[in-house]
């Protein structure tokens, strides 16, 4: 049983297909890595998933019913996404971006009840954000910043969370500690996660399964011992390396010929 | 989700309390405000009343006719209008400056008032009308300069950038020929088209203020219940759908509003310059950073408008058309606003 996935999905933007016919599982309470190189159509994907972008063939299932028959509401329930550039109103305070997550549970007439006050307290703790509540979100470092964004997807209390690049412009020490904080909350708190991503080292290290594309198509798919070789970083990077263990966690790790 | 800690739960409240309390006492003081200099409109002028006077007599407590024709007769109308298209005006412009995203955005400068300007201008010029007419066709060009800003920006959706961009270019097409339906006009008419364009409350007509009424009794509560998706919508359209908003019909919805408020308030008033720019603005300072509401700006609005209008026809020997007052005050705060905005890199 899986709550979502996708077949022969096509997906583009104005006259240009940019993924077509993808079939694609997202497993069940783990943690998926998609990677591949720039404009390969892996953030097209996740966007296809998350309902962003109206398939233009194929469909996008969760919980066996297609998105397009979802109410947006509905979908956004079970589903949190993070884009790869949220924007944050001019001098916003992390206490409110992170209530902002709670809106899909909340009616037009009913505003703010307990339950909501407890998702976003938990969330604010689980992401270490506790103590910035009162900070607005320009004041704070990246690092801090992308564990905000996380606060607010998961105050929003989703099983699924689908997540575009989130580690992209952090540095190396914040790139390591979101994805520890998010198989955290993977383990703990069971949520599927799928992030976009470009590292493959980290990736390897902290994802369960990964789907690697080249060119708007999935060309290896399965967990990183398996199908990260050199040949398929030759293949979807074009860059020539070799496939080490990694000396902590025996996890394949690229290293550049 | 992990067990709850006390600390952050305590912080919470704490910090969701005093920003509650805060946006209560703006609110409840900007409405006291703006009663307050509601009531001093009415009192100033060539005949002096006091606040009681003008209180008994508008709630209609004391019957004292020579009070009541001054209150009831001239200066009600004139107040009304003042604060009426104050909470328009303050509404609408943070409506189009929160859903765009950007302070520039007010509806001065994306076209409508332009829109509704040119409409008028050629009524007053071309047809040589006069009135309500002349409101009718600002409603009107308004309403269709909005929806021409809309169309052309539509691609796949409207998006901030796309819309106040084409919003700016159709203000300057309508400005041009504005000008050029001045030129052919009479000099009585030049002059009661610009008078028309450098708007002034105390032009509006019974009718006009009814119809504005009427809107804001019924937009104001809309507006309440559009806060929550435009909240949603300042995050971006990914983070606004991805928590369940359908993102064109709100925007679809806020615009309308915002268009529709402005619409009314320049028909009434002509282009009043610059109370829609800076009521939001002074609203946030108030409140606190991104609170995100529409409903403090309007009486901020109203606040900034009733006096620019008592000043207008009480600073000079012989009054003065509302915009100008406006315009002084409004034009050294535009300045700022380009300077500070561009040094932040948050110009859009």
């Amino acid at each position: 049983m899986t709550r979502l996935r996708a077949e022969g999905l096509t997906l583009g933007y104005d006259d240009k297909n940019i993924v077509s016919n993808l079939d694609v599982t997202v497993l069940d309470g783990k943690v998926t890595a998609i990677v591949g190189a720039n404009a390969c159509g892996k953030s097209t994907l996740l966007r296809g998933l998350a309902r962003l972008l109206a398939p233009r063939g194929g469909a996008v299932y969760l919980d066996g019913k297609s998105l397009t028959d979802l109410s947006t509401l509905d979908v956004a329930k079970v589903l949190g996404l993070l884009p790869q550039t949220p924007i944050a109103p001019d001098g916003i305070t992390v206490a409110d971006l992170v209530a902002r997550g709670r809106y899909p549970h909340q009616g037009w007439f009913r505003r703010w009840t307990e339950r909501d006050h407890t998702a976003v307290a938990s969330a604010l703790e689980a992401t270490g954000t506790a103590d910035l509540v009162d900070r607005p979100i320009r004041e704070l470092s990246g690092g801090q910043r992308q564990r905000v964004w996380v606060a607010m997807a998961l105050a929003q209390d989703t099983d699924l969370l689908l997540l575009d690049e989130p580690t992209t412009y952090l540095d190396i020490n914040h790139q390591v500690e979101l994805l520890r904080l998010l198989r955290k909350l993977n383990t703990e708190a069971g949520k599927t996660i799928v992030i976009v991503m470009h590292d493959l080292n980290l990736a390897c290290r902290f994802c369960d399964h990964v789907i690697a594309m080249c060119d708007g198509s999935i060309v290896a798919e399965g967990a990183p011992t398996e199908v990260v070789t050199a040949e398929l970083v030759e293949k979807v990077f074009g860059l020539a390396c070799m496939v080490v263990p990694d000396p902590v966690a025996g996890t394949p790790m690229i290293v550049p010929a | 989700m992990t067990v709850l800690a006390q600390p952050a739960a305590r912080t919470l409240t704490i910090t969701r309390r005093r920003r509650s309390v805060r946006a209560a006492v703006v609110t409840a003081a900007l409405a006291v405000a703006v009663a307050a200099l509601f009531v001093v409109t009415m009192m100033v002028g060539s005949f002096r009343l006091s606040a009681w006077e003008v209180i008994a007599s508008v709630l209609h407590l004391e019957d004292n006719p020579s009070v009541d024709f001054v209150v009831r007769g001239l200066r009600l109308p004139t107040a009304a209008s003042g604060l009426t298209v104050g909470l328009a005006l303050g509404a609408s412009g943070t409506i189009f400056q929160q859903l765009l995203r950007n302070p520039l955005a007010s509806p001065d400068f994306v076209g409508i008032s332009s829109g509704a300007g040119l409409a008028a201008v050629g009524g007053i010029v071309l047809l040589n009308l006069g009135g309500l007419a002349i409101s009718g066709l600002a409603l009107g060009g308004a309403v269709l300069a909005a929806t021409l800003m809309y169309v052309l920006a539509w691609r796949d959706g409207v998006s901030g950038y796309r819309f106040i961009l084409i919003g700016i270019g159709v203000a300057v097409f309508f400005d041009g020929l504005i000008g050029y339906v001045i030129t052919r006009a009479q000099l009585s008419q030049a002059r009661q088209a610009m008078h028309w364009l450098t708007g002034s409350v105390g032009q509006a007509s019974d009718t006009e203020l009814k119809a504005l009424t009427a809107a804001l009794i019924v937009l104001l509560p809309v507006a309440v219940l559009l806060q929550r998706p435009l909240r949603a919508l300042e995050l971006g359209d990914d983070t606004a759908r991805a928590l369940g908003i359908r993102t064109e019909l709100s925007r679809a919805g806020l615009l309308a509003t915002g268009v529709v408020l402005v619409a009314l308030a320049v028909s009434v008033a002509g282009p009043i310059v610059f109370v829609a720019l800076i009521a939001g603005p002074i609203a946030n300072r108030l409140l606190g950073p991104a609170t995100g509401g529409i409903i403090p700006p309007a009486p901020a609005g109203a606040v900034l408008l009733l006096p620019a209008a008592l000043a207008a026809v009480h600073l000079m020997p012989t009054p003065l058309p509302t915009g100008v007052v406006t315009g002084a005050v409004g034009a050294p705060y535009l300045l700022w606003l380009l300077a500070t905005t561009n040094r932040q890199g948050a110009g859009g």
